[in-house]
This record gives structure tokens, sequence and C-alpha cells, in this order.
């Protein structure tokens, strides 16, 4: 694998990991809103 | 075999000639702005080991307090601040980060990758924890004290925290933001940074047992974030979201809480798991038993742990078929820890067994893990909960998981690779008393504690009946010995570097890429991944 397809690779699992994360914070905070 | 210590030979060669042109940068930049693995690493275990002491000051407070009957040293607001602090920096700030520490220095040792795979986020990730344990110890000068409801932060206790209040919850989201950055590159650097033909089934468990434990933070620390930003709201911004009295509810906290604390207990484990399943194989000679098994058990656990959360609410009131799914759902993952258990056993199993220090801490590990393990089935059972519930009994179990569990398993690791950090043997008789003093007096520190929750002691409380006082004298000197026995440890890591020189392979029966670099690890490894040759000989 050439090093621009990797930094590619990279950045890409970086940014769904990060979406994930995100999306459990303010996942969580709407379902407390909606609770409430 | 020969041909295999040529190659080492040659790849070791190959990596010191290759980087004595270009080391760390001189004072105090090398550490403020490393993007190294190797100094971020040490940097992370240093941090862990400074928090470890502060948080076992505390806990030599809580236990001096409690060695006799009666109120005598402390208030009762700053021992239940202890408590709550007690916990707060052993969890995020000793065990996890050590986890951390050894992560960057290890994992990319041992799959062939230069770095981390997001360097400068890895230097972000560290040096928010300082800011963040700094704003939280600030806390103990502040008017009202520092926090003192619990490291559960339940509210509405925790909304009666005074000046306190804002700076803990701005230091639990620093924690967790450090924590998901660190998660983050982990997961990238071992999906993308692999040796070539590392197969993810060929990676060393303590690399995958590290993969599914940076999933669980990024599943959990956000959720955690979330409870305390809605605390947060709740204080100050005029919500509801769990006062009663507005229409909210403080019992969703808890499930919220207890949706990130019981995988977080997991985070905590896991990495421990990996580290035992480095070592024992080393020391018994023989390949891990069961490696795929292994993966497939600590994925399991993983899974389990995000359905099992309301077993820490059984007292709280839930329909009978929520009490039963999640007693059963806990008992199952007995299933796949005994699997763990049984597969380091088998791999003793006639094997050629030698006792270092790694390894005593890791049998010991085996040992004292498997009986919070089963105090922990006790406490899966419904009608039995509701008894030990808020009981020394839980105490004890807790403790039998985080500090001969988590906490030995650190130690092994620290003294497993210790040579190969340094390049020196450290000093196996220090390391050897260590290990035996710290064994003895973790079990006179926490077995007796099973007796008072089940005599019913409650916990976190500063005071109790003098029926309860023997074993609480029995418990507070083994603290004390506990406690004074760490610092044979720092003994240890200062004569570190007095040793004999230690070898590239370091243990006789290592395997795995980390042993094919020289001794001490130079400052830049793998800028050219390993050959698949080398990997392939390395693992099979």
């Amino acid at each position: 694998m050439d090093d621009a397809t990797r930094k590619k690779n990279i950045r890409r699992t970086a940014l769904v990991v990060g979406a994930i994360a995100v999306a459990f914070y303010v996942g969580f905070i709407m379902m407390g809103v909606l609770r409430s | 075999m020969q041909m295999e210590k040529d190659s080492m030979a040659t790849v070791a060669a190959d990596i010191t000639d290759h980087h004595d042109d270009h080391g760390p940068a001189k004072g105090i930049g090398r550490w403020l702005f490393s993007t190294n693995h190797k100094d971020i690493g040490t940097m992370y275990l240093l941090f862990s080991l400074t928090m470890f002491f502060i948080g076992g000051a505390m806990a030599m407070v809580i236990r001096s307090e409690l060695a006799v009957p009666g109120l005598q040293l402390v208030d009762p607001g700053f021992f239940n601040s202890m408590t709550t602090m007690h916990a707060l920096i052993m969890v995020f700030g000793a065990v996890m980060p050590a986890f951390v520490g050894l992560a960057n220095w290890m994992i990319p040792l041992m799959i062939g990758a230069p770095d981390m795979a997001l360097p400068r986020m890895n230097n972000w990730s560290f040096w928010i924890l300082p800011v963040a344990f700094g704003i939280l110890l600030s806390t103990l000068l502040m008017p009202g004290g520092a926090p003192a409801g619990g490291w559960t932060m339940y509210p509405p206790l925790i909304l009666q925290t005074g000046d306190a209040f804002p700076f803990l919850i701005f230091a639990v989201h620093l924690m967790g933001i450090s924590s998901i950055m660190g998660a983050i590159n982990v997961i990238v650097t071992i999906i993308n940074m692999r040796a070539p033909d590392m197969s993810l089934l060929k990676m060393p468990m303590f690399v995958w047992t590290w993969l599914i434990t940076a999933y669980l933070l990024i599943a959990v620390m956000p959720v955690l974030a979330g409870a305390v930003t809605m605390l947060l709201t709740d204080q100050f911004f005029g919500t509801s979201f769990f006062l009663a009295a507005g229409g909210g509810d403080p019992v969703m906290f808890q499930h919220i809480f207890w949706f990130f604390g019981h995988p977080e207990v997991y985070i905590m484990i896991l990495p421990a798991f990996g580290v035992v399943s480095e070592i024992i194989p080393t020391f018994s000679r023989k390949p891990l038993f069961g490696h795929d098994s292994m993966v497939y058990a600590a994925s399991s656990i993983a899974f389990l742990s995000f359905i099992v959360w309301a077993h820490h609410m059984f007292t709280v009131g839930m329909p009978l078929t929520g009490q039963l799914f999640f007693m059963f759902a806990t008992m199952l993952i007995a299933v796949p820890t005994g699997v763990k258990v049984f597969n380091w056993v088998a791999t003793m199993w006639r094997g050629s067994m030698t006792f270092e220090t790694p390894m005593l801490f890791s049998l010991a590990f085996v040992f004292l893990f498997t009986i919070g393990g089963f105090s922990g089935v006790m406490l899966a059972i419904t009608p039995a909960d509701i008894q030990y519930h808020d009981t020394y009994f839980v105490v004890a179990h807790f403790h039998y998981v985080l500090v001969p569990g988590s906490v030995f398993a650190i130690m092994a690791a620290a003294y497993y690779w210790l040579p190969k950090w340094t390049g020196h043997m450290y000093n196996e008789t220090l390391g050897k008393v260590h290990f035996w003093t710290s064994t003895i007096f973790v079990n006179m520190t926490f077995f007796p504690m099973h007796f008072l929750g089940l005599a019913g002691m409650p916990r976190r409380i500063p005071d109790y009946s003098t029926q309860f006082a023997d074993f609480n004298a029995i418990a507070s000197i083994g603290a004390i010995g506990f406690g004074l026995s760490q610092l044979i440890f720092v003994a240890v890591l200062l004569t570190a570097w007095k040793g004999s020189k230690a070898t590239d392979r370091v243990w006789e029966g290592s395997h795995g890429l980390e042993w094919t670099v020289p001794s001490p690890a130079p400052y830049h490894t793998w800028e050219t991944p390993p050959q698949a040759r080398i990997a392939n000989e390395a693992f099979d």
C-alpha cells in the first residue's frame, strides 16, 4: 500500500470513529431531552 | 532457531544504523511537543504512577480513619471527598492512563508500525490529562470542598457540591476527550498500520484486547460526557433532566451513568487480559492456548458489557423481567471469562515454567482476579444483591477486580517490558519482594471486607458499629502495608538502569516483533515495515 492511500485510509478511519463518538454524545443528550 | 536469531540480529543492526542520525529533541521541548509514541508512552506511565500515589494517599486517609470505630482524624465531609476523589483519580488517572501508556509504547512495536497513526493528536491526548487532574485536584482547596457525592455523581446529591461542581464537570469532560482521542488513535493505528501479512487474527493478544477496549471507549466515554453535560445544564441553565421537581428523572442518570460505567470496568480489565496473555506463554515457554478463542471471548465480554448495566441498580426497583434479564445477562459474562482463565491455565499446563516477577504478578492476577469474578457472580443474583448492595462486600468485589486484577497486570507489564524500555535488567530480588509484600497486603486489605459486607457494614461511611472493629483494623494495617510496598516499585524503577545489559529478546520464551528490536528500543523503530518473513517468524 502506498503512502498516499495509507494516509487517506487513516483519515477516513479517524473520521468514522470520531463521528461514532459524536453520535453517542449527541444521541444520549437527545434521549434525555425527549424523556424529560 | 539460528536463522531466526540471525534475522533478528540483522533487523536490530539495520534499525540502529538507520536511526543514528536523528534522535530526540533536547530539553523540555522533547516532552512538551513530542509526537514520539515511546516518549508519550513514558509520560503516560509516569503520570499514571504519580496519580497512583496521590490516589493511594487518599486511600491511606480513608483506611486510617476506619482503622478504629469513631471519628478521629478527618471531618466526615472530607472523608466523603476522599472516597470520591480516590475513585476518580484511580479510575481515570491511574489505571486508564497506565494502559494507554502501555498501548503507546507497545502497540506500534508489536504490529511493526513506525509510530501511532495520529502522533500530534497523541500529544494532545496526553497533555490534556495533567490539566484535567490539576483542575480536579484544585477542588480540594475550593469553598465547599472537593466533590463528595461519590464517583458515580448521582443527582440530586452531586448537585449539592460547592464551588467545585463546574470544575468536576469540566475535568470529567477533559478526561473523556483525552480517552476518546487515545482510542481513535489506537483503532486507526491497528486498522491501518500493521506489518504486511499480519492479519487480524495474527495480532498479539495485547493488541487485540486494546482494539476491543478502544471500541468500548468510543462507545461509552461520550455517554459519560453527555450525562455530565446534562448535570451541568440542570445546575446552571434551568433544565430538569434529572430533577424530579421539574419533571425530570434522577433514575435516568443512573441508567445513563451505568451504561458507561459497566463497560468502563471492562475498559480497565480487557487490556489486563491482554498483558497476562502475553506474559504467561513467555514464562511457560509455550504458545498461548486457544489464541482465537481468546479473541472471541474478549469480543463476547465487550458485547455483553453493554447489556448488563442495570445490575448496579437492582435496589432502585425494576420490573421482574428486567431483574431476570440483567441477572442472567450478567451471569453469562462468566462463560467467556471462564474461557480465558481456562486458556491461561491450559497454556501453563506441562509448560517449562519459571517464576520471574512478571510471571508472579500474572499468576496472582489469575488467582485473585478470579476471586473478584466469583464475588461478581454472587452480586449478579438479584435477591442476594439486594442484601449486598452498598455494603463492603461490593467494595471487596471491585477492589479484587481492580487491584490484584488491573493494577497487578500493569505491574506485570512494567516488569515484563522494562528491560526493553531501559536496555537493562531490573533488580529481580527487589521485584520479588515487591510482589510478595503486595500480594500478602492486598489480600489482608480486601479479603476481610467480604466478611464486613456480609455482616452488613455499609460503604462510604467514616464511622461504624464496634462489631466491625477487628476486620477494619486488619484491613487498615493491610492497606498501609500495601501502600508502603509500592515504594519498593519506585526503588526498582530508580535502579532500573543499573542492572546487567538486556538482550534484544530479553526473555528466553518471548515471541513477537517487539523482541526483534534492540534493547533499549531505539527512538525510531519500524520506519521500514518488517518483512513478512520476519513478522511470521516472530508470531509462529
